[in-house]
Formats: C-alpha cells, sequence, structure tokens
C-alpha cells in the first residue's frame, strides 16, 4: 500500500502553487486549489518497460484493447458520412458519422476475406464503405447492404456479416473509443476530469493547428518527458538560476494526474525579491515582440494580474473574443491533465494544447505525437475545418508549422533529448530510471498504472 | 494551350466539363477553384460526384482522396496523383488552361 504524505511534505521549499494563485486579483477554477499528491514509492523504473520487446508486446495484449483512447475530435466526423481511422498498434477502427447524426465505431476490416476498408490513419467522406477488394458495401450503420454474387453466399445471413462494432463515446468534444466490449463506461473512466473541466467549455474548443511526429523513443517516455517541470530549467532555460516554475503535481484515481505551473510569480528561491514591475519586463515581450511600451503595474497590484489582462486584450483581438472573463491563472499558467494512457489536455487560454501519444507497432523504441493547439469556438462564427495533419519525420523541426508560433523551437528542444535518452537506456550500468518523489510522480503514475493492467 | 472560361460554382460543389477531350472536373472548395482530371488513378473510375471538402475531394468509389491542388493521394490505395489543371480568376470569370 503507499503511504500517504500530507500535501507540502514532499514539495519544493518555498510557497506552493495553491499558495501563489491565491494572491491573483481574480478567483481560480477551485479544482486548482485541490492538492492531491500522494507518495507512490521511489523504486526504480526497469529500462525494460521501455526497451522490451515483450513489455511492449504484453502492452498491445493486455492494455491497448482495454483502455478508453481518443481516436479524433468531433468535427473530424462533424457531418452524416465523415469517418476518421484511429490505429494502435495491429488495431484499427473506423468512427464515422451516421445519418441519424450518431457517432459509430467499427473494427477496420471487411467481413469477406477481412481487407482493411480504408488506409491508416486515414479521413474524409463516403456515403458506404465499398470494399476495394471484391466490393462488398457496408452502411455508415455497419449492415452489409450490397453483396455482389450473393447466390454464392447462401451462409452470409441477416446481420451475420455486418460490421464488428468497437464502443464508442464522447466527452469534452473528443471521440473515445474502447476495443473491450466490457469496458467500464467512459464516464467512469475519466474520473475526475469532468468536474475538473465543467468551467472550461472544452467541447466548444476547434482545432487549430495539428502537427504528428515520429519520436525516437518508447511512447513512455515521450509522454513522462511531458509530465513535469522539473527539465524546465535545464532543457529549455538554458540552466539559469531560479527558473523553476512553482508547480502542483497531483494524482486522481484512476486514470488522472496533472500539474500545474505558474507563470509570472515570484520564485521564491530568490534571495531577493524583484519588484512587480521587474517582474512585469520579464514577462512584456514573452509572446514576441510587443507593440507599446511595458505597462505600468500599478501600486497594490502584481505583474501577472496585469499581464494577464495584456494577453486577454491580445488574444481577444486575434480571435475577435472576450476573453476577460478568464482568471489570471486559467489565462497564464501551463495547465496540464493527463488520460492515462495517452491523452494530454491543456485547458487555460494562453498554452491550448492537447497530445496524444501512441507506440510504433513494430519498434518499442519509437512513438508517434499528435499535438493540436485547440482554440476557443467564437459564439457566431462558424470554425474552420479540423486542418489535415502535418507530418514530420524524427528530423524534422517544429519550427515548419507555422500554428505553433514560439513554441515550435521549444517542443524541438523537448524532443531532442529523446533520442539521447533510448540510447542511454541501453547502455546504463543501472537497470531503471529513479524518480523525484515529488516532481515526477506522474511518470510513476503512468507506469503503475500500465503494470495494472499487465498483471491482469 | 486552350481554355475553358466558367462561372464560379457554388461552394463545394463541382462540374464536369471539357477540355481538348479530356474531362475535367472544376471544384470550389471553400471559395477557391481547382480543376483536377476526372479520373481516379485507383480504378480509373469517375471522381465526379465525389465530396469536395477542406481542399480535398473524395472518390464516391472508394473514398480515396485526392488534394485538389496538388493532385496528390491519401492513403495507400493509390501512389499516383491526379492531373491538375491551372485555374486563374479574370473579371469574376473562372480560366481553367492545361
Ligand atoms: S475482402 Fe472485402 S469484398 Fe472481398
Ligand atoms: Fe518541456
Amino acid at each position: 500500500m503507499s503511504e500517504k504524505l500530507s500535501p507540502g511534505e514532499a514539495r519544493a521549499p518555498g510557497h506552493s502553487y495553491q499558495e501563489a494563485i491565491k494572491k491573483d486579483a481574480s478567483e481560480p477554477p477551485a479544482s486548482f486549489l485541490t492538492e492531491s499528491y500522494e507518495f507512490l514509492g521511489d523504486a526504480d523504473i526497469p529500462y525494460a518497460n521501455y526497451t522490451s520487446k515483450d513489455y511492449a508486446d504484453a502492452e498491445f495484449e493486455k492494455m491497448w484493447p482495454k483502455v478508453w483512447q481518443m481516436a479524433c475530435r468531433e468535427e473530424h466526423i462533424a457531418e452524416t458520412g465523415d469517418y476518421q481511422v484511429y490505429d494502435i498498434g495491429e488495431l484499427s477502427v473506423i468512427v464515422t458519422r451516421t445519418e441519424s447524426m450518431q457517432i459509430k465505431a467499427y473494427y477496420n476490416a471487411c467481413m469477406h476475406r477481412g481487407t482493411a476498408l480504408k488506409s491508416p490513419g486515414d479521413n474524409g467522406f463516403c456515403e458506404s464503405f465499398r470494399c476495394p477488394f471484391h466490393g462488398w458495401v457496408y452502411s455508415l450503420e455497419g449492415e452489409l447492404i450490397d453483396l455482389p454474387e450473393d447466390w454464392d453466399f447462401p451462409h452470409v445471413k441477416g446481420d451475420s456479416h455486418n460490421l464488428r462494432e468497437v464502443l464508442v463515446d464522447t466527452w469534452g468534444g473528443f471521440v473515445f473509443v474502447n476495443f473491450d466490449p466490457n469496458a467500464e463506461a467512459l464516464s467512469e473512466y475519466l474520473g475526475v476530469l469532468p468536474e475538473h473541466f465543467k468551467d472550461f467549455n472544452i467541447d466548444d474548443r476547434y482545432i487549430e493547428t495539428h502537427v504528428c511526429k515520429r519520436l525516437p523513443v518508447n511512447w513512455k517516455a515521450a509522454e513522462e518527458a511531458f509530465m513535469e517541470a522539473y527539465h524546465v530549467k535545464e532543457t529549455h532555460a538554458g540552466g539559469a538560476e531560479f527558473s523553476e516554475p512553482v508547480t502542483t503535481y497531483d494524482v486522481f484515481p484512476e486514470n488522472v494526474n496533472r500539474f500545474i505551473h505558474t507563470v509570472g510569480s515570484l520564485n521564491p528561491r530568490m534571495p531577493k525579491a524583484p519588484s512587480q514591475q521587474e517582474l512585469m519586463q520579464m514577462l512584456w515581450g514573452r509572446r514576441g515582440p510587443a507593440d507599446g511600451t511595458c505597462p505600468v503595474v500599478p501600486e497594490g497590484m502584481t505583474a501577472r494580474d496585469v499581464y494577464a489582462r495584456v494577453v486577454q486584450q491580445q488574444l481577444g483581438a486575434s480571435y475577435d473574443q472576450d476573453f476577460s472573463g478568464y482568471s489570471t491563472a486559467q489565462t497564464l499558467d501551463s495547465i496540464e491533465y493527463f488520460l492515462f494512457p495517452n491523452l494530454f489536455i491543456f485547458p487555460g487560454l494562453t498554452l491550448p494544447m492537447v497530445y496524444r501519444f501512441r507506440p510504433d507497432k513494430d519498434d518499442p523504441d519509437y512513438s508517434y505525437f499528435d499535438l493540436y493547439f485547440l482554440r476557443p469556438k467564437h459564439p457566431e462564427k462558424q470554425p474552420p475545418p479540423p486542418p489535415e495533419p502535418l507530418m514530420l519525420d524524427i528530423e524534422d523541426s517544429y519550427t515548419q508549422s507555422e500554428g505553433l508560433g514560439f513554441l515550435g523551437a521549444v517542443y524541438d528542444q523537448d524532443t531532442d533529448n529523446m533520442a539521447a535518452q533510448t540510447r542511454g537506456f541501453k547502455t546504463s550500468a543501472k537497470s531503471g530510471q529513479a524518480l523525484g518523489n515529488y516532481q515526477e510522480v506522474r511518470a510513476r503514475h503512468l507506469q503503475q498504472r500500465v503494470g495494472d493492467y499487465l498483471k491482469k | 494551350m486552350s481554355e475553358i472560361i466558367h462561372e464560379p460554382l457554388a461552394l463545394n460543389s463541382s462540374e464536369v466539363l471539357e477540355l481538348e477531350g479530356e474531362s475535367v472536373l472544376l471544384c470550389n472548395s471553400g471559395g477557391s477553384h481547382f480543376a483536377i482530371r476526372n479520373q481516379c488513378t485507383h480504378q480509373n473510375s469517375p471522381l465526379a460526384g465525389g465530396r469536395v471538402r477542406n481542399g480535398f475531394i473524395s472518390c464516391p468509389l472508394h473514398g480515396v482522396r485526392f488534394d485538389l491542388s496538388t493532385g496528390e493521394p491519401r492513403g495507400t490505395l493509390t501512389r499516383v496523383p491526379v492531373k491538375t489543371y491551372g485555374v486563374r480568376d479574370e473579371d469574376g470569370m473562372i480560366v481553367i488552361s492545361n
């Protein structure tokens, strides 16, 4: 059994994230004030969890077919006949919108001789699913509606050869599938997520940017690179003194964890605290060259609050919307929720990302990383249709994607570590990786959840 | 080189035209016009009637998608791009050239 520490006991010195945001002028969402840290142990995580083909095969056999995973967003299949293919390992599913605007999911295999009906990762539109091999045709409802030369198939009767369905459900504008017909309901699987996201209107967002990159590292190590802010100082800030953000790390049963870290609050470790005006100066220009001069922080206000208003106005002007209702924390902070096994959602305003990771089906040392930017929909205007993903290979830079803006270079910094980690896993004299008890608890949570499925 | 002049099409619709004996499909995707050969490179069936959206057309037979601006296919059913034609706007009319 894991031993509970009181919140904060294993935390970095100085004030907590929760204490920091209580000083904001606007009320933060209640869920941000919750602390749910739990000590999950401190044993090394075996490198074999990442590098072993047997371990990856066990995941494909015992975990991936049993978990809820995001196949696409609802806007990918907005209209009748739209479809999206989602592939995980050897499994492939077609998610589609039927005549009655229901969402259905089918195994991507013809009921005649098994041919995949649609290509990997494909999306598009069709009035029915027509197999390219012998022309069996299935309706959007999955019924076999045309069987060429049916005199030869007296054994195909009634609904015996309809497409086989996969469980599908939606939350927050995401379409999830589960290959296990006896899986628990999605609403239960999601745990605290719906409650924590109730003020964030995550379903009222549209995909602005989508980049899919091949990564030279195991899918779990790829996820773990985004689960802690411990690397921020070295990987993103050139090791600059006092660049550690103030972060809360929380684990929620069974499938959710998160971090939230501040942007523009005082680092409690600084020996001499900068003035609010000095902090403002540091924030100013963070979002690229700003027009005009750095605002003066009025007496009694914080740089963070003033900067949040500036950001709300800048983004409000770009998206022709009013973002003044967002709290300072929701506007500025890096808010990252994780849903096991492979979905990350950032409900904040300035960092609007969604991540999805998938293993390479043949090689545990490689994975795929879908990165999306979701923006709030305009209350009246029709959002643009979802973009085609920009496909990047290992050596390609994220800066090729205009939509990522200054974050493109940041993602390059994150992914540049990955090949080196894969090499190190294999040469290390030690058999596993050590994790920080607090800052890396989410990585341990991920490993334990995978382990739970492999033990079943 | 030869040309055809045609009126702009309704949003996300398409129309079959003929240019020097070739069947050409003029498409309006999201307000921009494109012209491609009216023949799928998978099994040579006509692309006419396929849905035009978001810069792509889906073949009505097996659903292969082609990028309207480059003719490049998506997916694994064909690797052969479909031929595209020059399209320009002249005084509110669409001019298609080979
Ligand atoms: S395999 Fe699909 S029609 Fe024969
Ligand atoms: Fe990072």
